[in-house]
């Protein structure tokens, strides 16, 4: 008996589960957005050196933030290089913390 | 027994340290490094630059980067002279050697997929060197979603 609740419990979880998911994956289709590429695998740049600013200025907006890869569209390998390249280039002043 | 690594070390010199005081603490460095064995390879001076923020009341500064072969002992006692020294503003010292072996590898990888991709199709490869990059970059992006 136990053992019959324990399992229809888990099935009314997996299926709520996957409904919330498939509404998600739904909502997003719905909007209009045109995929965004890693410059960095396009490019086929395997290093991203903090030395480089002209590389690194384009992911440092105005404010001196870091540009998230949820707008540039870099990948998150590509996206952890350049945080460290960035956070490099800022010690030795190449790049700035803050601006305003 | 220590295995040679190797660094890059860039510092920034405030502006008013002339050519000759740039030159004389390049000599001390070299001097470090030959004491403990190292090497350094190569030398290259940026010249001056504007700084990203001001540091102290400085605007632009003189910076220096340097490739050095050698121990971290060799790179522990550079960074502590160039603490000590005023005429440095700041110090980075990066281990750069495993980021080189990295790419290395990235691109061996690359190299071996695209003549691995040649060889399934079967073309001759004047005709099928564009197609099969594109089609690399393509394979990417759908990898990461």
């Amino acid at each position: 008996m136990s053992e019959e609740r324990r399992s229809s419990q888990g099935r009314s979880q997996g299926r709520g589960a996957g409904r919330t998911g498939a509404d998600r994956g739904g909502a997003r289709r719905g909007l209009f957005r045109r995929r965004k590429l890693c410059k960095f695998c396009v490019e086929k740049i395997d290093y991203i050196d903090y030395k480089d600013v002209r590389m690194l200025t384009p992911f440092v907006p105005d404010r001196g933030k870091i540009l998230p890869r949820r707008i540039s569209g870099v990948c998150a390998a590509h996206q952890r290089q350049l945080q460290t390249a960035i956070k490099r280039a800022r010690q030795i002043a190449l790049v700035p913390y803050v601006t305003d | 027994m220590a295995k040679a690594r190797k660094y890059e070390l860039v510092y920034v010199l405030a502006p008013e340290v002339s050519e000759d005081g740039v030159a004389e603490l390049h000599q001390q460095i070299e001097a470090i490094v030959a004491r403990f064995g190292g090497q350094i390879e190569k030398t290259d001076n940026w010249g001056r630059r504007r700084l990203a923020y001001e540091i102290g009341r400085h605007k632009e500064a003189t910076y220096v980067l340097e490739t050095i072969d050698g121990s971290g002992e060799l790179m522990k006692e550079i960074e502590r002279r160039l603490k000590v020294n005023e005429q440095v503003l700041r110090q980075l010292v990066v281990r750069v050697d495993e980021d080189l072996k990295a790419v290395e590898r990235a691109r061996a990888r690359r190299q071996v997929d695209v003549e691995h991709r040649l060889s399934r199709r079967g073309a001759s490869e004047a005709e099928a060197g564009e197609p099969a990059a594109a089609s690399g970059a393509g394979g990417e992006v759908e990898g990461e979603r």
